[in-house]
Parts: structure tokens; sequence; C-alpha cells
């Protein structure tokens, strides 16, 4: 079995919403009136292996952005620990050039380029400031990783705003490969992009994943991206990861019922019209979420108890856990 | 900016008339002052070029040149005179003198166009008069008014000394020269297109410059406080406020009211007053940027705090922060010359557009109009095109106007 | 089969920028019957939402409808002048778009929203009015609707504003819908729910409704007939089953490849090379030409649309053989 490179143990987030320092000085006296806390992440624990890819998968306000940018270092962490190759991520972020080896394609192929700088420069600056290579071989270099990612090597002189979305987001991985990571974090990296683009970018993350080895984690909401491209897949919900299984598993025998849903719900494309009626209920607000599992209101299954416990992560197969109190195990489906 | 999106802006720009042409005024503003010194047909700041008697003349009136008054010894010698150097030296006038017959002698004033008020003859020998002249009751001083052809002929009844020694006294008129005050002058007697043309300088100076280093000075502080957040924010932010509450003349005032008149002081009084502004739109479109995935980005290939904001954040808020300079000029130029014309802004010497208005303004009752309303005119042209352009700017800036 | 109640005719809008003519929308013709939902399907740059905005009569300078007719139960739509085309908008046709808050007024609350709408077409009691409102609301599957009728909009989540603009769009009893991506943004699950009171609607009221989207997915299970666009041109008409079942031109088919669903997990996808054309620099010939493998020499040529059955229509010299 291959060597961890990433393990996050409780790790949690929480922002603090509409509070100000006159606001927390005038709490001592209203002591009833406390800010709103939003717990954008809660407690998760996840592991990645050396050239393994993770993928994330949740709806909006499940935390999934939150916690890849906790992960790769661009936001603290409220509690909990994260470990890079065994390292706390105290000490080894302020290691800069250690700290490049986590590095993260985002979701906007527009809003992740600087506009007002040449693809040249978006894609070499780290590297020479860095070291990695030096400045007279900046540009050979530059040229070379465009070429990896599929771009002209004119594209050096060209804006941000000269590209095609594809294109873009091609640029923006060929940022993060400048620097020679080992993990590499999409956030959504292909969700604002056309089908036809998207299978190209696919694509390419999964050549550049065949060649190097990276390790990845792949935060989408779209499960057939994600059945696509990971070996393992974790299932948020508001804050939590409510399920974790290698990919086949999953999709195959989903345990948690927030899964169900979320793979009945998922569009497919088949002539067989779903005539029933989809699972009602919306998702609660993450300022607000619901008491014990945060599921229970859109629940088929749930009983008075999940309104008060909290699940915790428990095993039911080797390699998937799940999050749910009713379940036991596998064999338990059958009866629903 | 790439060629392309610079050829777009310059397009989308001229869409608008009104900003070609007030764009066109303030380039026409700018080069005044740039050249002022080389457009203006007269030094203002050269004080000994000023005389009185040009004062509160009308607009297209022409520079007259003052009397002059020139006295010389002459020595006369069979006939031909010597001429003592004139007193003072420097006086264009002269004196030359011509045997006209055996008892006669020819006193001329050159140039010989000069229109002379009197021409004086003083301690001739006894039996020699000067012809049309009067003679003083007592001493022996004849004395011309306007002579002919500003020349007088001593005539004896015998014939002349072969030596004597007489003083000469002319007093010239004043007389009009081909120098026109085309905007007339002020009570100095300051020719005000001049003045005009050094007060362009001076404001726009003023203005550039200290807008300039306020928006140096308060970007500086917009960028600190979004990058940092919490209670350094909270402290610039909230001198900002109090910046913004106070009105900006008063502060200025009050300020120049401490430290006295002066070009930098005055600078200086607006960039206090001015600042605010920057920090606070530095600081809204900062955070604004800071939001965006391209400065995460920056931070996962952990660049320096300082490059983050200088080389990413920075060039992405300066075309907000142009506008706003654009505008703050036209206010800073605005705010000098009010502190001018109140006296407490630039130094006497050192006339700007404010001040000259205010030199008009005990004038302006007695049908003087000119020294008040041209530097006026002109101080509303140059703000309404600055402003003009700053919102056209604004504009093209504002990505919801944008077809 | 019902008569079409709803006609496009070689529809062309284009766009006369700084840049150069834009032919966003070349020769579309289509048309549509009661009950149906005719989806359209493109990346974007397709012209599909130029279509819908063609319909709407609301293309703004620079763009201009250059040629073509629109019909809605016989009559001519761009002849119409603004006023009159106001009074259809909403009425007779209504429009859903991608973000609910380009329609609801963030200022006002829901209920004054929906009053407003009938306001602006007929008269009628309050009562009555406030009648036909929570009907709409409850035909949309909005829970609690006398609660939600006196809200603000932020104060409901992206799904329930979707929902509420649905129900302000079937408010007034149109005959035509155009929802321009109307669930993109939206979570799957919510998603679902919202396609599943759509189609009953449909069903239940007998109107037409044009669902203009890039996903094929979501039209496989809600459209009867889908129209694939591509460059601004029409590619491939047909019903569900014939576009998704048995799909004859390239550019459909490369489409309904690149879906990761339709892939085996783990291996590379089944991908367009290239990138679409500009629409600045188009030929006269077929537009995906220049990505597609089939293609030869004749494709640089005019396509004429080749009729495979009834109902299915096909713009390509060289189409996969069934």
């Amino acid at each position: 079995m291959n060597e961890m490179i990433f393990e996050a143990k409780g790790l949690s987030r929480s922002f603090t919403v509409g509070g100000s320092p006159i606001r927390e000085f005038a709490n001592h006296f209203l002591r009833d009136r406390q800010p709103t806390v939003l717990r954008a992440v809660d407690n998760v624990s996840l592991t990645l292996r050396e050239g393994e890819t993770l993928g994330v998968v949740g709806e909006s306000g499940c935390g999934k952005s939150t916690l890849a940018r906790m992960i790769a270092g661009i936001l603290p962490a409220s509690s909990g620990e994260r470990c890079f190759r065994g390292e706390a991520y105290d000490s080894f972020l302020a290691r800069k050039r250690d700290a490049l080896k986590i590095q993260m394609v985002f979701q906007d192929p527009l809003s992740s380029l600087n506009p007002r700088l040449r693809v040249g420069e978006i894609v070499g600056e780290a590297a020479v400031l860095h070291r990695l290579v030096p400045r007279s071989k900046a540009k050979d270099y530059v040229v070379d990783i465009l070429a990896r990612v599929g771009l002209p090597a004119d594209s050096i002189n060209r804006y941000p705003h000269q590209f095609s979305g594809g294109q873009r987001q091609r640029v923006g991985i060929a940022r993060a490969l400048a620097v020679k990571p080992h993990m590499l974090i999409c956030d959504e990296a292909v969700a604002a992009l056309d089908v036809s683009v998207q299978a190209q970018i696919i694509n390419l993350l999964m050549d550049i994943k065949r060649d190097s080895g990276l390790a990845m984690i792949f935060i989408s909401h779209d499960l057939g991206v994600i059945r696509h491209l990971c070996d393992r897949v974790a299932v948020m919900y508001l804050g939590r990861i409510v399920e974790l299984a290698e990919t086949k598993q999953l999709f195959a025998s989903p345990t948690h019922p927030y899964t169900r849903m979320l793979l009945d719900g998922m569009p497919k494309i088949s002539l067989q019209r779903r005539r029933f009626m989809p699972i009602q209920g919306e998702i609660p607000s993450p300022l607000h979420p619901p008491l014990g599992c945060h599921f229970h209101p859109r629940c088929q299954i749930a009983t008075e108890h999940c309104s008060r416990v909290r699940p915790e992560l428990r095993q039911i197969a080797p390699g998937h856990v799940h999050a749910c109190l009713n379940i036991e195990c596998r064999s338990a489906l059958g009866e629903m | 900016m790439s060629r392309a999106g610079l050829k777009d802006f310059i397009g989308r720009f001229a869409e608008s008339r009104s900003a070609v042409v007030s764009l066109a005024v303030s380039i026409t503003f700018v080069a005044c002052a740039i050249f002022a010194p080389l457009l203006a047909p007269t030094d203002p700041y050269d004080l000994t070029q000023l005389q009185l008697s040009d004062a509160l003349k009308p607009t297209g009136s022409k520079r007259m040149l003052p009397g002059e008054e020139i006295r010389a010894n002459m020595w006369v010698e069979g006939g031909s005179a010597s001429v003592e150097p004139v007193s003072p030296a420097k006086t264009r006038l002269a004196f030359l003198t011509e045997p006209c017959a055996p008892n006669c002698l020819s006193v001329i004033v050159r140039p010989e166009d000069v229109r002379l008020a009197s021409l004086q003859i003083r301690n001739l020998p006894a039996g020699v008069t000067v012809e049309g002249a009067k003679k003083h009751p007592i001493q022996p001083w004849w004395t011309v008014d306007t002579p002919q052809g500003s020349k007088v002929r001593l005539i004896s009844s015998a014939p002349l000394p072969a030596s004597f020694t007489f003083l000469a006294i002319a007093k010239s008129m004043e007389q009009e020269t081909d120098f026109i005050f085309r905007l007339g002058t002020d009570g100095f007697g300051r020719d005000m297109l001049s003045a005009i043309l050094y007060g362009i300088r001076i404001s726009v100076f003023v203005g550039l410059v200290a807008a300039g280093v306020a928006m140096v000075f308060g970007t500086g502080l917009g960028l600190l406080s979004a990058w940092r957040g919490g209670v350094t924010d909270a402290i610039i932010m909230r001198a900002v406020d109090f910046m913004l509450g106070l009105p900006a003349l008063l502060v200025g005032l009050a300020i120049l009211a401490v430290l006295g008149n002066g070009v930098s002081k005055v600078v200086l009084a607006i960039v206090i007053v001015q600042w605010s502004y920057y920090a606070r739109t530095a600081r809204s479109f900062a955070l604004s940027e800071l939001g965006k995935e391209y400065v995460e980005a920056a931070q996962c290939l952990r660049l320096s705090p300082t490059r983050i904001m200088l080389r990413h954040v920075l060039p992405n808020c300066m075309p907000q922060i142009i506008v706003l300079f654009t505008l703050n000029i036209a206010a800073a130029i605005s705010l000098e010359s009010s502190l001018s014309f109140l006296g407490v802004g630039l130094p006497l010497t050192r006339p700007s557009l404010g001040m000259l208005i205010a030199s008009g303004y005990e004038f302006i009752f007695s049908h003087k109009y000119w020294i008040s309303i041209y530097p006026g005119v002109v101080l509303l042209v140059m703000i309404v095109a600055m402003n003009l352009l700053g919102d056209r700017l604004r504009d093209l800036n504002n990505p919801r106007l944008d077809r | 089969m019902t008569e079409p109640f709803f006609q496009v005719d070689g529809l062309n809008t284009w766009f006369f920028t700084r840049q150069g003519m834009v032919k966003s929308v070349r020769d579309i013709s289509f048309d549509l019957t009661r009950g149906e939902v005719l989806g359209i399907v493109g990346e974007s740059g397709s012209g599909k939402s130029v279509t819908g905005m063609s319909i709407m009569g609301q293309i703004d300078e620079p763009g201009r409808i250059v040629s073509g007719s629109i019909t809605l139960n016989g009559e001519e739509l761009t002849t119409l002048d603004f006023e009159e085309m106001r009074r259809y908008r909403g009425r007779r046709i209504a429009m859903i778009f991608q973000n609910p808050l380009m329609t609801l007024n963030p200022l006002m609350r829901v209920r004054d929203q929906m009053y407003e709408a009938i306001g602006a077409h007929e008269d009628g009691s309050r009562r009555k009015m406030h009648d036909r409102c929570i009907e709409a609301l409850k035909a949309v599957g909005i829970p609690s609707p006398e609660e939600r009728f006196n809200a603000y909009p932020h104060e409901m989540s992206g799904g329930m504003r979707q929902r509420v603009v649905i129900a302000i769009a079937l408010l007034l009893g149109p005959d035509l819908i155009i929802a321009d991506e109307p669930t993109t943004a939206l979570d799957v699950t919510i998603q679902a729910q919202i396609i599943y009171q759509i189609r009953r609607q449909i069903d239940e009221r007998g109107l037409g409704m044009i669902w203009i989207t890039h996903d094929l997915s979501t039209l496989s299970e809600l459209a009867d007939r889908i129209m694939v666009m591509y460059a601004g041109a029409m590619m491939e008409i047909g019903t569900t089953q014939e576009i998704i079942g048995s799909a004859r031109h390239p550019y459909t088919r490369k489409l309904l490849d690149s879906v990761p669903s339709r892939n085996t997990p783990g291996e590379k996808l089944k991908q367009i090379p290239g990138n679409m054309p500009s629409l600045l620099a188009l030929g006269k010939g077929c537009p995906f030409a220049s990505r597609c493998e089939r293609a030869t020499e004749i494709c640089g040529e005019p396509v004429p649309a080749t009729q495979l059955s009834g109902t299915h229509r096909i713009w390509c010299y060289h189409p996969f053989e069934d």
C-alpha cells in the first residue's frame, strides 16, 4: 500500500457571521446576543495516498471549497490537524519552497487568472521567484509547461482574456504544474466549462496524473465527473463527511441515505423517464443546521433518535465508512 | 493592457463627444501649464517690469512707456557741441546739437519721434535766448512746453560765444507701445494673460502634485487596510470617516492658518484633505480583488503578501484609482483656488487663479470686471473639463454601464 | 398530433459590433405544439440564448433580427412594436432566466411582485388575485405558500426563488414559456424537484416550453424534442428518442460521447478536439467541419437540411448511418 501524502484529523473551520470588534465588545454586556457561528467544515478527517485521487462531492454550502482551501494551506483551520507526509502544516508551510508541493486549480477560469499579467508571467512567476528555474531559462521552462497542457508557445505573450474558457483552465493547470507539485487540489475545476471542453480538461488531468503520479483531491458537485476521475469519494453534507468509500463501491452500493438521494437526483442521459416524485425538502441553511444528524429532516428513514444524536463515521465494510445511525451494515439496505 | 484592448478602450471613450472635447481642453491646459514661460508675453513674477500707469487697464489697451527725464551738460566749442554722458545712463533719450547759423544752435532730442512734455535749457551765457521759450522769472532757465519736432533753437543777437556750457533737461511724454494687454491688467499693472497662464501653471502643478501625493499615500493606506483587516483596518477606516466628515475647505483653512502660506504647505493641506478618498476607494476595490481566485492562487504559489498586494491586487485597482485621481485633480485645483481666494493659499508674488480672482474682487463694482472674470472662466472651464473627463473614465470602468 | 401553435422560420439574429458582424443565430426554424417541451442544447456561443431572446423581442443594440418570422397562434411577432411586444411578454410568452434575481426585485415582497405581474395585464379584485397567486405557488411545489407569499427574495434559497419565478411565469397562463438554463445554478436534488414540477405543469396546462441548456442529461429527462445548435446554426433536431438514442449528426454524437457518465470510469473521455470557431469568421459551410473527423471538401458548401423522418432533421453531408 502506498505512503500517505496528506492526512487531516478532525479538521474544522468556523466563520463568525456579523461579528466585528465593536460587536464583540458589545457582546460582553449583551451576553445572550452571541454572533452566529457558521461551521463551514465540521470535524472532517480524511487521508490521501501518493498517486491517489480523492473525490469530494456535495451540494452548495456543504463546505467542500472551504475544505479545499484548508488543505491547500491558504486558509487556517479553526481546529484539527493537517499533515503533509507526516509533517504538521505549521512547520511545513513555513518553508515556502516545500509548501509549493501543494497546488490548487480553481473553478472560475477567468477570475482565477490575473487579468493584467501575461500568461508567461502567470505561469512562470512563482517558479522564478522561488528559484526553481533561473530567470534566464524561465521562458523555455514556461513554454515546456504550456506544451504539456496543450497550449502553443506563443501563448506566453497573451493575456487571459484572449483565451477561451478551456484554454484559460489549461493556463490555470500550467500555473500549478510550473512549481512541480506533488499534490493537486482541483476545486470544481471543470464546473464552469462546456461539455466538450470539460472532457478535454478531464482528459488532460488524467494525462498529468498518469505521467507524474500526482496525488489529487478533486472537488465537484458533479457525480459523473467524480465517478470518472476518482479512486475514492467522500460525500459531504453541511460541513461533515457522511460517507467515504472506494468509487466503485460507493456508486454500486451507497449506504447513507443522502448519498442515495444524490445518486438518484443525478441527471443521467437515458430514455427512461422518471415519473416518480423526487425527494422533497430544501438544503437547510448552514447557519442553522438541524441538530443531531444534519440530514434527518430530509431523510426517509430518520427516527426521533436522529434529531438528537450526532452520528459518527463508522466502518461498515473495509474502506467504507458512513455516518448514519440507522443503517448498521450494507445488508440492512435491502429492508428499506 | 494589450494593443487591441487599448484600441477598444479609445474607441469606447470616443463615443462621448463631450469627453473628447474635455480631454482636448485638459491637454490644452496642461500644455499651457508646461509652456507658460514661452507662451506668456510678460513675466508676471518680475516686479520690476510692473508700472502703476498700466494698472487696471481694460482688455485690448496698449502698454504705455512712462515719461522720462534726462539732463545733460553740454559743451559748445566752435559751433560743435559735446554731450556729457546723460543721466540716467540707461535712458533711451539722447541729445544732439546741430549748428543752424552763425548765431544759432539747434538742440535736438533723439529719437526724433519722441513727444516731449517739455524741454528746458539752463545756464545759458548772457545774450543767448531760446526760441519760443518762456524764461523763468528769476533764474536763467528757458522752458518750452511741447516743442515741435523735439527740437529747440538757441539764438543770440550776436554771434554765439566760441565756447560755453549749458544744461539741457528733456521730459518725454508717456508713450504708447505696440504691446497690447489682450486681457487687460490687474491692480498692479500685471498683464492678465500672462498672469492667467502662470496661474494655470501654479494651479495645475499644485493640483497634480497634491492629488498625486494623496493618491500614493491614500492608496497605500487603503491596501494596507484591506490586507491587514482587523484593528489596522478599523483604525485607518475610522480616520477616513473622520476626514470625510469634515468640510474640505475648513480643514484646509485650519491647516494653513497654522502653517502659514506657501506652495508646499498648500500641497500638504490638500493631501491631508484628499488621502481619505483614495484610502476608501483602494480598500474597497482591493477587498473585492482579494476575494478573487487569482489571489488565492498567488497565496498557493506562496508569494509574499507585499508582492501579492503590489503586483497582483494593485494593478487591478488602478483603473478606479486613476478615475478618482482625475476627479481629484479638479477638486485639488478648486480647493487651492478657494484657499488662495481666501488669502491663506499661495503668496501674493506667485498668483494662482484663485488669487487673481480675489485680487479683482475689490474692483468688480467699479466695472473693472476683467480681473476676476477671466481667471474665473478659465478656472471653471478647467475644472469642468477635468470632471467630465473623470466621469467618462468612470463610466468606462463601470461594467454595468458598458454595452 | 396537434397543429403547432408556435413557429420560428428562417430566424437570423446578427450583432453589428465594432469588431465586425457576429452572426449569432443563422437560419433557425422550428415549431412547437401544445404540451410539448422543446430542448435547445448547445455550448456557450452556440446562439441558443440569443434564439430565446429573439423570440422574446429582447435583442438590444447592436443586435438585430435580420430576417425570419416568429409566429404565435398565427400572429407575427417580429413586426410588433415595443408596446405591443410588452403586452405579449408575460401574458402570452414568459421567460425564466438562470439567475432568478434577474427577474425578482430584491426590494419587493413576493406578494407585490406577483400582484404587479397580474396588474400589468389585467384587472381583478385583490381577493381573486391572492387566490390565484397562492395556487400558482402551490403548483410549483412551494411548501407553505402563504408564508413564502409575504417573504422577500433574499429570505429564500436559490431553489425557492427559481420556483417563485416559475410561479410568476405561470401566473398569467401564457402559451409559451422560454426557460434559459433555469436549473443550471441549482443543486442536483433541487434540480430534479423543479424538473418534475415543470413537467407536470406543462402536461396539465397544455402549454409549450422551450428549455435552453447546455446539459443533455436534463433534457433527456424532460424534453419531448431536442434541437442541437452549434456556432449559431442548427445541427440536428428530432424527438428525444431520436437525438439521445440514435443521433446521426457527428457533433451530436461527439457531444453525447464526451459526457463522463457515458464513458467507462478511469478511461479517457472521448473528447472533441479544438475549439468552437469565432463567430466573426464563419464560412458558408458547416461550422463544425474544422473539428469533425468525417469532414470532406463538400462541408465547405452551405449545408441543406435532410429530413430523416417526420420529426428528425439533420444538417450534415456525412451523417452516421443508423
